[in-house]
């Protein structure tokens, strides 16, 4: 069993957006020389807040960056190739038509997946994190620890020779694959709320249900958020490899251009895919950060 | 040796592909391990450069997540153009993608030991190699080996992908089940793929474990 | 391998003769006194004096400097506490002896030699250093801990683990029960006392206290203040102690340095002298009023002329005793037994019609107080008991005299026109 302090592993899209997920990245870490000791002086402490001050600013308008240049670097690249010298089986390949329709095929994949996991994970966290439930949640945490192990592509041909190919097999193998961590990520996030707060909003004489929706959830919203831009990007990356069992989507753009060996089609494949997966990371970070509850 | 065609039980397939299929953990196993160990002296040399720059940890930590953030499939595809086919981008790009957890676990790790130790230290006069020796790394060792588990965790599974683009290994296994999809073992041999490297992975996560009580000294352990 | 080389020889200006081999260089043996030290100060060099000459810490991007212009003398052998608010730049000055803040300006010089000319490592090794919460590696045993100063001093193993199994039993910790547990299993005083006991490792002449029982609750606190005073009084360390607890520095200090913002001493003196005379009104704030019972707080019975009353036996004649007080012109007598110990007053009432020994004629006293008694203490033994007056007792609980609430209010008296006078006098010799 991974520890608590272990980030989940195929999380932590962190964009510049996000801290690291072990205690987060330490402030104030050695100022050069300066002191940071234990009751310093007022010198040494005047002097760190300040990074710590005007880093979010900075970053947050720097965030607005980031999808631009991400939509930059995609239209570009589609203008170059576009522009560029391309036989008629890469042409027909990388027509902005087809190209646009595989790009949605890929982002419905992501989103969908995405969707059921949620519906499936949410509640299943929330009935495994109620107090009756909790001698089986380090058993459901095991299980989850050891289906992370199978690999995506795996799963995906497992489920293809099982249900046979196409769009709603990708979907089943999508959740399958990306149930596991976001429910390990909301028990986590239920499990991580203050115990003290629960029992206060019990004290005051909420309902186990109350307490929950007004205490529990809210409070572990922040986990649960990152938990969704995990799945998300991680959906966005397993969604990839559907195109092997004709899921559709960008991957398709990469298993022609290796088999017709048209570098510009596996190009543009590979850089679209990675540009979405980018942007929806940034998304999800937004998202995040926009929902959270305030005061936390 | 060329099994039969006709369909055979999954202990049947096993035992008639005994030796490609213990070629391939083995090639599959120690792609990862020496990946990961790759990883982990780059990724722990980086963290040490940046971890007392917060600007450059910072641009490190998030250069790391942004590879991460591609899609594997994306990233082999486009290690093919300058790398070719074969051994050569799957190393890469499972290096690469091992390098996050750790860069970012050693950077927090260490930037996570108690401000005051590292004082008391100087104040004892160590010098500052020997405090990172003897204090910083220590004491961040827990955190830094949680980030190799994690790399090697996920390294387990994208060495599998890594067979699309003629990496070694038992993604070699699912590639050909996918290949012969409706076929004869079609799904013994992506079933034989899958469970070797969950297998795989559920090993080398105990490994993890014994490396760490082995390495992390009893006061620090949790 | 870095550093676990023995230090080369320093080459502080001060430096006469070579040491003889990679031997300790921490062993105040070791440390030679300095021919070339700064003139008038060989004395309190030689052991282990600290003295900081016009030094001055500027933080880049503050106005005012941490430190200012800041001059301290700390003799050899005495505890030098820093007593001032937060912000008051105590723990940066305090820093600056070892150089973990390296000074913008100024002169430091540590057992007779300029701190600022020896390599920071080397100089740091050859001084204590205790933090709050102790600063225990939590990845080492206590015995590691102990031990690190030594072992990067190139210390033989046996020599180390003698020195450690020494170290502990000196701070009250069964070396064989303590040695091999990890700092987390300990206590919090505990983790202190193995604090104390590694900044003492190397046996250096000097250490640097920062406000090293702040974290502790207030009983663990007043024990380990006892108890270093107790290991001071043996080891007659040069100890520079941070603190912003004024009754911790009154109890500590040889000396006390009240700092303002800045770190500018606005008074360096004596407890006593501080409580009787404060230098100005940020003084008198900072010790927050109540200086006459803070006075009766930090000063011992031992401190205070004891009144004399006449003593008798059991067997004595209680004519003879009857005689001996009224030659004392008193009204009571104390009677001891073989050993001298106090047992009971006997008073002129308890003699009327008496004849023959007294025997257990009197009543008995109340428990005695002890020489190392503070006032304060005395004052309370005072109050409860049913007559104006209670036996003090020396080691072993041997009689030494007696206390009453004139004797104090005496004390207190003389003690104020005491320094009243020597001001006087100053002021005479400086005009």
């Amino acid at each position: 069993m991974t520890g608590p302090s272990a980030p989940s592993p195929p999380s932590g899209p962190s964009g510049p957006s996000e801290p690291g997920p072990v205690g987060g990245p330490a402030p104030a870490a050695a100022n050069a020389g300066a002191p940071a000791g234990a009751g310093g002086p007022g010198g040494g402490t005047a002097v760190e807040p300040r990074t710590a001050l005007h880093a979010p600013t900075g970053r947050s308008w720097r965030a607005f960056l980031q999808p631009l240049a991400i939509i930059a670097i995609g239209g570009l690249w589609m203008l170059y190739v576009e522009n560029s010298d391309l036989d008629s089986i890469a042409a027909r390949v990388l027509a902005p038509d087809y190209v646009a329709q595989k790009t949605w095929e890929h982002i419905e994949l992501a989103v969908v997946s995405t969707l059921l996991v949620l519906v499936i994970a949410i509640p299943l966290g929330v009935l495994l994190s109620r107090s009756w439930a909790r001698p089986a949640t380090p058993l459901v945490l095991a299980i989850a620890n050891i289906g992370q192990s199978a690999p995506a592509i795996g799963v995906v041909v497992l489920l293809a020779v099982t249900f046979g190919i196409g769009f709603w097999t990708a979907i089943v193998a999508l959740v399958a694959y990306g149930v596991l961590p976001a429910l390990r990520n909301t028990l986590v996030g239920l499990q991580q709320v203050d115990p003290t707060l629960t029992d206060a909003g019990r004290g005051i004489g909420m309902s186990a249900a109350r307490v929950l929706a007004r205490v529990e959830l809210p409070l572990a919203t922040p986990v649960i958020l990152a938990g969704i831009r995990t799945t998300l990007v991680l959906m966005v990356g397993t969604a990839s490899i559907a195109s092997f069992i004709s899921g559709g989507g960008l991957g398709d753009l990469i298993t022609t251009g290796v088999s017709t060996q048209r570098t510009p089609v596996l190009l543009t494949g590979c850089i679209l895919i990675a540009l979405l997966a980018l942007l929806i990371d940034w998304l999800g970070g937004m998202a995040a950060r926009l929902l959270a509850p305030k005061g936390l | 040796m060329i099994p039969a065609e006709g369909i055979l039980s999954f202990w049947e397939y096993l035992a008639s592909r005994r030796e490609l299929l213990v070629f391939e953990t083995w090639q599959h196993a120690s792609m990862v391990f020496q990946c990961v160990l790759a990883a982990l002296v780059i990724g722990v040399l980086i963290g040490l450069l940046v971890y007392r720059r917060p600007r450059l940890a910072a641009f490190a930590t998030s250069t790391a997540g942004v590879i991460f953030t591609v899609p594997s499939l994306a990233l082999l595809g486009l290690l093919i153009t300058p790398l070719g086919l074969g051994v050569a981008p799957s190393v890469v790009a499972l290096t690469l993608y091992s390098l996050l957890p750790i860069v970012r676990n050693t950077i927090v790790g260490l930037s996570g030991v108690d401000r005051t130790l590292v004082d008391a230290a100087r104040g004892i006069g160590m010098g500052r190699r020997r405090i990172l020796l003897r204090i910083e790394l220590p004491l961040a060792w827990p955190v830094i080996l949680t980030g190799a588990r994690v790399a090697t965790q996920l390294a387990m599974g994208i060495a599998a992908i890594a067979a699309y683009v003629s990496g070694p290994g038992l993604g070699e296994q699912i590639f050909s089940g996918l290949a012969r999809l409706g076929g004869a073992n079609s799904i013994n041999m992506t079933l034989a793929g899958t469970l070797g490297i969950i297998i795989l992975a559920l090993l080398f996560d105990a490994c993890f474990l014994i490396i760490g009580r082995l390495t992390t000294p009893r006061g620090i352990r949790a | 391998m870095p550093d676990t080389v023995p230090p080369v020889p320093p080459a502080g200006p001060t430096r006469s003769a070579a040491p003889s081999g990679p031997a300790d260089p921490a062993l105040p043996g070791a440390i030679d006194p300095g021919d070339g030290g700064p003139p008038g100060e060989a004395a309190s060099a030689e052991r282990g004096g600290i003295q900081l000459i016009n030094v001055t810490k500027r933080f880049p991007g503050q106005a005012t400097p941490a430190v200012d212009n800041v001059s301290l003398t700390v003799d050899g052998g005495e505890i030098v506490v820093l007593l001032g608010p937060s912000g008051s730049g105590k723990t940066t000055t305090m820093r600056l002896i070892n150089r973990l803040i390296e000074p913008t300006s100024g002169k430091i010089i540590v057992a007779g030699r300029d701190a600022l000319g020896l390599d920071p490592n080397d100089l740091r090794r050859q001084i204590g250093y205790v933090i709050q919460n102790a600063g225990l590696f939590p990845h080492m045993t206590v015995g590691t801990n102990v031990g690190l100063v030594p072992q990067m001093l190139g210390w033989g193993k046996a020599r180390i683990k003698a020195r450690v199994d020494e170290l502990l039993q000196l701070v009250d910790l069964a070396p064989d029960q303590f040695r091999d547990r990890y700092p987390r299993e300990l206590s919090g005083g505990q983790q202190q006392r193995v604090g104390v006991a590694r900044a003492l490792a190397a046996d250096p002449p000097a250490m640097l206290m920062d406000e090293p029982f702040g974290a502790l609750d207030p009983i663990t606190r007043e024990h380990l203040q006892d108890e270093l005073l107790q290991l001071q009084e043996e080891l007659g360390k040069t100890i520079v102690f941070v603190t912003h607890d004024v009754d911790e520095a009154l109890k500590l200090g040889d000396r006390i340095a009240i700092l303002d913002k800045g770190s500018r001493i606005v008074q360096y003196a004596t407890p006593k002298e501080i409580l009787l005379n404060p230098a100005d009104e940020y003084v008198e704030q900072f010790l927050g009023g109540g200086q006459a019972m803070k006075l009766l707080k930090f000063s011992r019975v031992a401190d205070v002329p004891l009144q004399q009353v006449p003593q008798a036996a059991p067997g004595d004649d209680a004519a003879a005793v009857r005689a001996q007080i009224d030659a004392a012109e008193s009204t009571f007598a104390i009677v001891l037994d073989e050993r001298d110990r106090p047992v009971r007053w006997i008073t002129v009432d308890d003699l009327d019609g008496l004849t023959g020994p007294i025997g257990d004629h009197g009543t008995g006293t109340a428990r005695p107080i002890r020489v190392r008694n503070t006032l304060q203490q005395a004052l309370e033994a005072l109050i409860q008991v049913e007559h104006e007056w209670v036996p003090v007792v020396g080691p072993r609980g041997v009689y030494r005299g007696t206390v009453t609430l004139s004797t104090l209010q005496t004390a207190i008296k003389d003690m104020k026109e005491q320094t009243r006078s020597r001001r006087r006098q100053d002021k005479a010799a400086d005009s």
